[in-house]
């Protein structure tokens, strides 16, 4: 069984190739790792200001653009402040 | 539930397409297949930097060169239902099958009946379809060897 099978239906945060992070429930995958990410939103880094929350929704994000998934704790996520968090914004993934 | 699935679902919906090129592509999707390939129909696309835009009628996108698609919310709903309907016909076909009843004796008999037909047609008639191109063939040119108007068939 994938690892990922555990991780459906909890909330996840999805690195992408070109340095996104996008926060999610996950709904489901196949064997390329394309992922359903419900209630998505992207959280976009700053050093100058605190972290901006973009909602986007339902989406499909194909495998080859994935470079990490990772389970979110709920109960520690929403103790974040995230409008006094800083920090540099991810590169794209260098081939 | 896969992410394919959803995708065929959303057929006719409204999504937003990013390829990886960081072109967007604002459309109706069409139809898609097994590939991640797919047809938008009224399509606004946008550039990279997002200050350029074309309108097309139609276009193709190779699913490789995709980098994610936005789907409308209500969609993902829709795809539970469709799976609904599913388990339950396969319910269904199973619930007949296990049963030693006649009627199932009756949905057996009508299929060997058309694997004979089949065989028959194409047994001892030698091919329909192509048997009748020859005999054409041969009725305009009666003293043609049989090894020609098959070369001719081909």
């Amino acid at each position: 069984m994938s690892g990922l099978e555990s991780y459906i239906n909890h909330t996840v945060s999805i690195i992408t190739a070109d340095g996104r992070n996008f926060i999610g429930t996950l709904k489901g995958f196949d064997q390329t790792i394309n992922i359903i990410i419900d209630e998505c939103h992207e959280r976009v880094f700053s050093t100058t200001s605190g972290i901006e929350q973009i909602v986007l929704g339902l989406h499909i994000i194909r495998g080859d653009n994935i470079a990490v998934i990772g389970l979110i704790d709920d109960t520690i996520d929403s103790r974040l402040d995230l409008a006094n968090i800083r920090g540099e914004p991810l590169g794209p993934v260098v081939h | 539930m896969l992410p394919l699935s959803l995708l065929k679902t959303a057929q006719s919906h409204p999504m937003l397409v990013e390829l990886k090129n960081g072109e967007t592509y604002n459309g109706h999707l069409v139809s898609c297949d097994s590939w991640m390939n797919i047809n938008l129909r009224d399509v606004i696309c946008t550039s990279k930097d997002g200050d350029r835009f074309w309108r097309m009628p139609e276009c193709y996108i190779r699913g490789s060169t995709i980098k994610y698609l936005r789907i409308p919310d209500e969609v993902i709903d829709m795809v539970k239902e469709d799976a609904q309907a599913k388990s339950r016909n396969r319910a269904e076909m199973n619930k007949n099958r296990g049963g030693n009843s006649s009627q199932n004796q009756n949905q057996r008999a009508p299929r060997s009946g058309n694997r004979n037909n089949f065989g028959v047609r194409s047994g001892p008639s030698g091919g329909g379809l192509g048997n009748g191109g020859m005999r054409g063939g041969n009725a305009g040119q009666g003293n043609r060897p049989p090894a020609q108007g098959n070369k001719l068939r081909k």
